[in-house]
């Protein structure tokens, strides 16, 4: 008995440990679940079923393809949104004219649900460029509105230095404006990845430009549910890869930061 | 199916960028290369003479390079042909009908797929899990499952409930896409559905019985065709005519081999082998039939899809 409780608090202890047992405790669920009656494993297939399709999926050629293409056309779009999102956050923030000529617009703009525009997409472009345009539509106002409160967020004083030493454009955003946005474009990132990637599965289920979202309709049309949710684990297994990689980044790129450092600004 | 939806939507978009994405994407024909062109298809068993055809090489021998690109649902292809996107499409009869009545000027190039000949080994059908539903006609009020709206489905079941003699218009028709008719009906969320393969074969499985197909409403029935935009037809009649016939020797060529069409539609799908082995197969006659046209118009009138009676000659080469 006592051996168990300290066991217990070993596990209780290890945050990881907790997240490993959390997941298995899932897994049962999903498990048990058509033995309940409420769903038919026919629809609805047990974990252990999903786990095998999966295996068996993994080892086909169509999975590496379809695998590449979605991780392809994630991350073009992604880096199209990073770049333009962050060109166009520091070139608007900088300016208080433009910043308050534009606010009106994106405020307008980037609540639009990137897919309500597919139908107009897919009859001007090639499917492809139809799920590029909604994931970079997406995920392009999660980095510039975070540039935009990086740049706006550049301390007074250390401004005012910069122009009473005459710093030209270039060195005052190398120098001034960059340190003090990089966190909340690198926190933009992260949440532009997610976005985009929910976008690319969304583009390929419906568009039907290669990728697993085609390949989770395919088997969705062949009545094959333990494929079809054992790509769905996939698209899950992604984007906690995803994540996992950003706040990796995030505290490389930052650990001068003071939010990363764990020490109190001064 | 989904996007069957906001198909009114994008046909209305499409006529007002046809004018000006026709000329860009239709180059005229240079002798001694071949014409590039897209087809786009939807990735079901209907569509396999295209992708036996491209890989027999019955494109290229006219002349023609093929690239197949498949949609997700099919109402993206009319508008997109249209507008000039793709050169060619598929679709179902009734979506073309209905296109053509709205003004977008699409031109039928080839047969596409039909019914069988035989209204008892169809690859469609109206399907009931209750026993005690012997006819079509005791589902005058009830709740059926349709894959869409206002197309050929919803036809097929508005008219065997007819020709049962039960009400065909006071039939409840619920949208419900065809991989999920199967668990609607188990789940008793509709009392009929009307389903194709490989659903059907899933159904049929269950010991659920079938009271009627498109096959019983008019044998070898028109379902679906291949298409181009009318634009199209008018500046390259050579290329559409090579289309043409390179699609009638590969209709001719999966009618008369069977097993290769369902071994091609395994590079296309995820429908597994066996399924493939044994599911009933639609008809790939290589002529268009315009009898079968003028029914289906007839019947879009009858069940008011729409006021004017669709013009069949007008979307025929």
């Amino acid at each position: 008995m006592s051996r168990f409780r300290t066991i217990l608090g070993r596990v209780g202890r290890s945050p990881a440990l907790l997240g490993v047992l959390g997941l298995v405790a899932f897994g049962g669920l999903v498990e048990l679940l058509p033995h309940t009656g409420w769903v038919k494993a026919e629809y609805f297939p047990p974990s252990s079923r999903i786990a095998r399709a999966l295996w068996q999926v993994m080892g086909q050629a169509t999975f590496r393809t379809a695998l590449a293409d979605t991780l392809g056309t994630w991350l073009t779009g992604l880096a199209i949104a990073v770049v333009g999102g962050v060109v166009v956050g520091v070139l608007i923030g900088s300016v208080p004219i433009v910043r308050e000529f534009t606010a009106s617009t994106i405020e307008f703009l980037r609540p639009i649900p990137s897919v309500a525009l597919i139908p107009g997409l897919v009859v001007l472009l090639h499917q492809r460029q139809a799920t590029l345009v909604i994931i970079v539509y997406a995920s392009f106002w999660q980095v510039l509105v975070q540039v935009l409160y990086g740049v706006a967020d550049v301390d007074p004083v250390t401004r005012d230095t910069a122009r009473s030493y005459h710093l030209g454009p270039l060195r005052r955003i190398r120098y001034v404006v960059w340190p003090t946005a990089l966190p909340y474009v690198v926190t933009g990132i992260r949440l532009a990845a997610a976005v985009a990637l929910i976008l690319t599965i969304t583009g390929e289920l419906i568009i039907g430009n290669p990728g697993l979202g085609k390949q989770i309709d395919l088997y969705y049309t062949a009545l094959d549910a333990p494929s079809m949710f054992a790509l769905v684990v996939v698209t899950g297994l992604i984007g906690v890869v995803a994540n996992t990689i950003t706040r990796a980044a995030e505290r490389r790129v930052l650990r001068w930061h003071p939010s990363v450092r764990g020490e109190l600004p001064v | 199916m989904r996007m069957r939806r906001i198909a009114a939507l994008l046909v209305g978009a499409s006529l007002v960028i046809t004018a000006a994405a026709c000329s860009k994407n239709n180059p005229p024909s240079t002798p001694g290369t071949p014409d590039k062109v897209t087809a786009e298809v939807i990735p079901i068993v209907d569509v396999a003479p295209i992708y036996l055809g491209k890989s027999k090489g019955f494109f290229t021998d006219v002349n023609i390079d093929l690239s197949l690109d498949t949609a997700a649902g099919g109402a993206a292809i009319i508008p997109g042909v249209a507008s000039g996107q793709f050169q060619f499409g598929f679709s179902n009869a009734p979506s073309l009908l209905l296109a053509q009545t709205n003004g977008v000027p699409v031109k039928v190039v080839s047969s596409g797929n039909t019914a069988t000949n035989d209204p008892n080994n169809d690859f469609s059908g109206l399907v009931v899990k209750d026993p005690s539903i012997t006819s079509a006609a005791q589902l005058s009020g009830k709740k059926v499952a349709a894959n869409t709206t206002k197309g050929i489905v919803e036809l097929a079941i508005r008219k065997l409930v007819d020709m049962a003699g039960g009400d065909g218009t006071s039939v409840n028709i619920t949208a419900i896409g065809f991989p999920d008719m199967v668990a609607a009906l188990d789940n008793n969320q509709v009392d009929a559905i009307f389903e194709v393969e490989p659903g059907l074969s899933a159904a049929k499985a269950k010991g659920w019985h079938v009271l009627g197909s498109l096959a019983t409403i008019d044998p070898g029935m028109t379902v679906a065709m291949y298409f181009t935009s009318a634009n199209l037809a008018q500046s390259n009649p050579d290329l559409v005519a090579r289309f043409t016939s390179a699609m009638k020797k590969s209709l001719q060529y999966a009618s008369d081999h069977p097993d290769e069409a369902r071994a091609i539609v395994g590079t296309y799908t995820q429908t597994p082998a066996a399924v493939l082995q044994s599911l009933v197969l639609t008809g790939w006659p290589q002529d268009v039939n315009t009898d079968s046209l003028n029914t289906l118009a007839d019947l879009m009138v009858q069940y008011k899809f729409t006021d004017k009676r669709p013009d069949v000659s007008a979307i025929l080469p």
